[in-house]
């Protein structure tokens, strides 16, 4: 099988939900043959040789000025080339912002339809069944995509990286494409880049606020909690988004990824999003609402208002 | 400015169907159908500029077991009018044929200015649509904003960005999914809403009204075809305190991680 992977870069590397979706390729599905599609203003050989390294056989690039950042238009247009020129039976993305809003789009050029943040996929006969949760994950629908290509993009967080690639330098070609003024209607301005000045990934102990915060100063509770237990705080997107919090504590899909011993969710509904960053050993949820798909995930919830329960806590564990 | 609101209607996922056909009509309430989250959110996108520039919104629904219901809200919360696109031949759980619906319902609605959506739909998981509707259509397009502002030329809007923001320009003519962000939080019903709600006759729109062939848009002509839907059951067994005092609460908590072993710090 033909398959053509969308190649994201990010902070000067091959982003790591790519990796993933390139690890599950290879330990998935026999006889494969992998090529990446990589578009860019300049192109490192650096990302070239990694994705070699893990697995991919061919890297067909596209380069042009209009390349530098990723808008749907000129980037759209880039990958249709490429899919014109290798003929794949499989494109696949992984389902970053920029993997969401691209393959749609290509799968409608190609007068198709595409499965969505897939945790996992396996082969039925020359075909793909993609599996995908829903309903705030409450059920899991198994897709296929019928017709001469497939598309499809896998939700951030559900591959792991192989941790020690083998392959080889790949095969590079390169396609030429060019833009005219109908590809430029959106312009780009600027991308702000969150100041990550905290690192999360390593931090034992977490004590993370939601929506339920509702404003800045109720983080002092959370910020205290955490000190108490030698751990740092962290926020979901809706409170980094309003400035509750600075955005370096952001967690989850947009934000940092982390994997500690003890996880204190408070006011978090559990939004995929958010929960795709989370590993952690033991969870424990404070919420109002017990539907909350979070509640799902933990090991222990206390279904109360946080701001009643926090203050409680923490005296007691002083 | 002409601003068109496509929303869905959903069943609530606050509702925990043990079953797994979500539209079973005879199994859920009229409380438990609501909009889509983010189909509020881009209403709300809308409202705020008919509240700072003069619009007229319409709202347009064509998934759901009653639009009306979700369409007499979306007039409820601000929006001019509504319109219900219904058919029973109608397979909207492949993206690509929800959005070849909407760009008929366009086609027919004729003239607008800017097309707003929820990023995603929730109950399938379908984020595709906005994008694939862009595409149809080819009109400029930005997807998960966060945040929009009127400028000469058009918008310009933030949109969500692993990592951080991304600031973007675009033309009035354009379309924009909208997220649950701050800026997008909706708006509740008014009193004179609601009113207007009742007295609003919301015309009801079937395929051949939009010239559109069943046979296009009907579960045969899907490419995304649905092997299975299953419950998730997770095996996580969690330990729930829901009843008691706020500090009996965390008493029952501290002695259960004491007993489990749980180490509480660094």
């Amino acid at each position: 099988m033909k398959i053509l992977v969308f190649i994201q870069i990010r902070d000067d590397k091959v982003e790591e939900n790519t990796l993933g979706i390139l690890n599950k390729i290879k330990t998935s599905i026999q006889g494969v043959e992998i090529i990446g599609a990589l578009l860019g203003k300049d192109l490192k050989d650096r990302w070239i040789q990694e994705l070699g390294l893990h697995g991919v056989q061919q890297v067909v690039t596209a380069t042009a000025p209009e390349l530098e950042v990723f808008l749907s238009a000129t980037y759209t247009k880039a990958m249709m080339k490429i899919i014109n020129n290798v003929n794949p039976r499989f494109v696949v993305a992984a389902g970053t912002v920029y993997g969401e809003d691209l393959i749609p789009r290509l799968a409608v050029r190609s007068n198709t339809s595409c499965a969505q943040r897939f945790v996992d996929f396996t082969v039925e006969g020359d075909g793909l069944h993609f599996h995908t949760p829903v309903r705030d994950d409450q059920a899991m629908k198994v897709t296929q995509v019928v017709g001469d290509i497939i598309f499809a993009t896998s939700r951030p967080g559900a591959f792991f990286v192989d941790e020690n690639p083998t392959g080889t330098a790949p095969n590079v070609t390169n396609v030429s494409v060019t833009f005219d003024d109908a590809d430029r209607l959106v312009k780009h301005v600027e991308i702000k880049k969150a100041e990550r000045t905290v690192n999360l990934k390593d931090a034992k102990v977490i004590v993370a606020a939601g929506r339920g915060v509702a404003g800045k100063e109720n983080f002092q509770i959370i910020r205290e909690l955490a000190d108490l237990l030698g751990g740092q705080i962290g926020a979901t997107r809706a409170c980094t988004d309003v400035h509750w919090v600075e955005e370096t504590y952001e967690i989850g899909q947009t934000g940092q990824s982390v994997s500690p011993d003890l996880y204190i969710a408070a006011g978090i509904s559990g939004a995929p999003q958010h929960m795709s960053g989370v590993k952690a050993k033991t969870l424990i949820v404070i919420n109002k609402d017990e539907g909350a798909p979070i509640i799902n995930y933990a090991d222990y919830a206390i279904i109360g208002d946080m701001h009643t329960i926090l203050p409680i806590l923490k005296e007691k564990l002083k | 400015m002409k601003i068109i609101v496509f929303i869905q209607q959903i069943v609530s996922t606050q509702v925990k169907l043990q079953g797994v056909d979500y539209f079973d009509a005879s199994r859920v309430s009229d409380d438990d159908l609501v909009i889509n989250p983010t189909g509020k959110n881009a209403i709300e996108g809308a409202l705020k500029l008919k509240d700072s520039q003069g619009a007229e919104v319409t709202a347009v629904c064509v998934r759901g077991i009653k639009p009306n219901k979700a369409l007499k809200e979306a007039i409820a919360m601000g929006c001019s009018n509504a319109i219900e696109i219904t058919d029973e031949a109608f397979y909207t759980d492949d993206p690509y044929l929800l959005a070849k619906i909407y760009a008929k319902a366009l086609e027919k609605i004729g003239e607008y200015d800017l097309i707003l959506l929820g990023v995603d739909e929730q109950s399938t998981s379908s984020y595709a649509a906005p994008a694939m509707l862009a595409e149809m259509l080819n009109v400029p397009s930005v997807l998960t904003a966060e945040e929009m502002e009127m400028i000469d030329s058009g918008f310009r809007v933030g949109h969500v960005l692993e990592g951080g923001k991304k600031i973007v320009e675009v033309p009035q003519k354009a379309l924009i999914s909208c997220s649950d962000s701050q800026y997008f939080i909706p708006r509740y019903t008014t009193m004179r809403g609601i009113l207007a709600a009742k007295k609003a006759v919301i015309p009801i729109w079937s395929a051949a009204d939009l010239g559109l062939e069943t046979s296009k848009v009907n579960v045969d002509a899907a490419s995304l075809k649905q092997i299975s839907l299953s419950n998730i059951v997770i095996e996580k067994e969690t330990f729930l305190i829901n009843e008691g005092e706020p500090e009996e609460m965390v008493d029952k908590l501290l002695a259960k991680l004491k007993e489990d072993e749980v180490k509480l710090g660094a």
